[in-house]
């Protein structure tokens, strides 16, 4: 029986030889995601019925990515805790401050997460395996019974397939593409689908995409409730993850004639340079509608914008220019290796001479503005994986949307601008 | 194949109460569930007991709902009910012995309700039309029968997956976990270890 993508990998974790959407598995996973914010309550949960161990400790990833910087006393406390559940509990991997990054980025960077792999994430942002040809799927609380037990029940999700068509034209990235994917499928959009608990499997003119832009592309489906995202690993990709690889890997393709609930295709050289505007990533216009909007701040980081090539080509619009007096630009690099990086090759020094403040990897202030939130009444734009009302702290503050580079350029300008009209892109 | 993270499926749900009667509760469309089930600040401060949302649960369409509901109430809603992944709301909805079904809901905040242990019905079309609040229903969420008796009228919606009713019976994905860990060996409440 022809499967796709999803369908083979939980087959193959489940002990099944084939699989259809709609049925529910136990799938063993390759490891398991826990970030700092959820230790806590996990361990609690567990503590009060006795549980004082996990099944597979040593496929266990505690990630500090939200809470960075310990922005108050409960965060500095909650902190302490997790490193002492991590001992307790005695996981195998621990990336405790400042020694892993964004727990959605760094390990597709570093060879922990690779094509083909299964793994469970209390954070729905877990669909950016998509990127690299693996799965991560979202518990929630109930991470507590996979700690437990191992695994936990999953109803397989039916599969959506997007053809890409065309190249996309020079200046526009997988950012905008993906708030335009957005755009086409939030319930009333104009492809008649729900992408509620869908995966996205990407087909077409794809090759072109590297492993930042298809992170980039799986990031806006997230944001309309889709559990996961696929893109088929491309040669360069296999490069990429057999150089880093920190074991072995079998990278999954989906089968011809598999079912797909629908094949929708999007002709993407026709997309100009998106900008979302404040309330929700499908709220996507062209950037010449909002060109002129004056702002207050900018960031540029988080699962959706986190890779070392956004963060390039932030720098590209930032290189020999300073950002606009009164604006405050936050960068926060998805990995701490990108922030080693940047230092040795010279990024760091173009963002600090344009007047940037360096942020340490991790998430940011797209953990709800919990480290450096803005005034209500204040306009930000950034790389944000969303932009619902209140994400950035006051829920009347005006949250836009854009790619790196129009995120960068519009720090410099002091306001909304087509990065195209401050510098030059190739295709 | 790890067989640990299966407690015993149908004793749990065969001995469960399935059927719930009580009053109408009927709710619009597109009632999320921050913001709308519970305060925002409930889901952001990450309230999890019951005692602490119950106060709380639709206090902001309707206040004081928690003193007006009785167990065996059932809240009837619309399409897309309970938008969000988070389980807050269904955790009081569960203590308070109520059951809820609607007309559909995301994944996610379906699967929030079921690790809650709430009796719940999604998928379950129309149903906003088949009553109004204060009539007196009868649900049975093992089989998706849902009668009004007080219009006379019987309904027949899908019913919960068999594969998830254990969980419900269990309490949620506590209950589950309480007698997973009780059914380890051990050193624990009984024996037949088979944790690897």
């Amino acid at each position: 029986m022809p499967m796709t993508a999803v369908e083979k990998v939980l087959a193959e974790r489940s002990g099944r030889s084939e699989l259809r959407a709609g049925e529910v598995v136990e799938p063993q996973p390759d490891f398991i995601m826990v970030h700092d914010g959820v230790v806590l309550s996990a361990k609690r949960e567990l503590d009060q019925l006795g549980i004082d161990r996990l099944a597979h400790p040593e496929r266990v990833m505690i990630v500090t990515d939200h809470e960075v910087i310990y922005p108050n006393a409960r965060s500095a406390e909650r902190g302490a805790a997790n490193r002492r559940a991590a001992k307790q509990w005695g996981v195998g991997r621990f990336y405790d401050v400042g020694q892993g990054g964004h727990g959605h980025i760094f390990p597709m960077e570093s060879g922990l997460l690779l094509p083909g792999m299964f793994y469970f994430d209390n954070d729905r942002h877990s669909t950016n395996a998509g990127a690299i040809g693996a799965f991560g799927f979202r518990m929630g609380s109930e991470i507590s019974r996979v700690l437990a037990t191992g695994t936990n029940w999953v109803m397989v999700p039916k599969t959506i397939r997007l053809t890409l068509t065309g190249r996309a034209r020079p200046g526009v990235f997988g950012r905008d593409i993906g708030f335009v994917i957005a755009k086409h499928f939030r319930e009333g959009g104009s492809w008649g689908v729900n992408p509620d608990y869908r995966v996205l499997e990407f087909a077409g003119d794809i090759d072109p995409f590297d492993l930042a832009q298809r992170t980039a592309l799986c990031s806006s489906p997230t944001e309309v409730r889709a559990y996961g995202t696929f893109f088929p690993p491309s040669a360069a990709i296999l490069a990429h993850a057999t150089a880093v690889a920190q074991r072995p890997f079998t990278p999954v393709y989906p089968d011809e004639n598999a079912n797909y609930e629908a094949k929708l295709s999007l002709d993407i050289s026709a997309i100009e340079p998106q900008v979302a505007l404040p309330g929700g990533v499908h709220r996507a216009v062209d950037v010449s509608e909002v060109a002129g909007t004056a702002v207050d701040h900018a960031f540029i980081g988080s699962c959706g914008s986190g890779h070392y090539e956004d963060l390039q080509l932030a720098a590209r619009a930032l290189a020999g220019r300073r950002i606009a007096p009164g604006v405050r630009l936050m960068v926060a690099p998805g990995s701490e290796a990108s922030t080693r990086r940047m230092l040795d090759d010279g990024l760091m020094k173009v963002f600090l001479e344009a007047g940037a403040v360096m942020l340490p990897a991790g998430c940011g202030s797209c953990n709800d503005g919990v480290i450096g939130p803005v005034d209500g009444g204040e306009v930000s734009i950034s790389t944000f994986a969303g932009n619902n009302n209140g994400r950035m702290g006051p829920k009347d503050a005006q949250l836009f949307l854009g790619n790196p580079a129009t995120v960068a350029a519009s720090a410099v300008a002091g306001k909304i601008v087509d990065a195209r009209t401050v510098m030059d892109f190739v295709q | 194949m790890n067989a640990s993270t299966n407690p015993d499926p149908a004793k749990a749900s065969d001995r469960y109460d399935w059927r719930l009667r009580g009053r109408a509760w009927v709710l619009g469309h597109d009632i999320p569930h921050q913001g709308g089930v519970v305060p925002g600040w409930i889901v952001t401060g990450r309230h999890m007991a019951a005692a602490e949302i119950i106060p709380h649960l639709f206090a902001e369409t309707d206040p004081g709902f928690h003193t007006r509901c009785r167990p065996g109430d059932i809240i009837v809603a619309g399409r897309s009910f309970g938008m969000g992944p988070k389980m807050n709301g269904y955790i009081a909805m569960q203590a308070l012995g109520l059951g809820l079904v609607c007309e559909s809901m995301p994944f996610l905040g379906y699967r929030g309700a079921i690790g809650a242990g709430l009796r719940v019905l999604t998928d379950c079309q129309g149903a906003t039309e088949e009553c109004e609040t204060g009539d007196e229903l009868e649900v049975d969420f093992d089989s998706g029968m849902f009668i009004n008796h007080t219009r006379g009228t019987r309904r027949e919606y899908p019913p919960l997956a068999d594969s998830l009713k254990e969980i419900v019976a269990l309490g949620g994905n506590t209950g589950w976990l309480q007698q997973w860990w009780a059914r380890q060996g051990d050193g624990n409440a009984a024996g037949g270890s088979d944790r690897d």
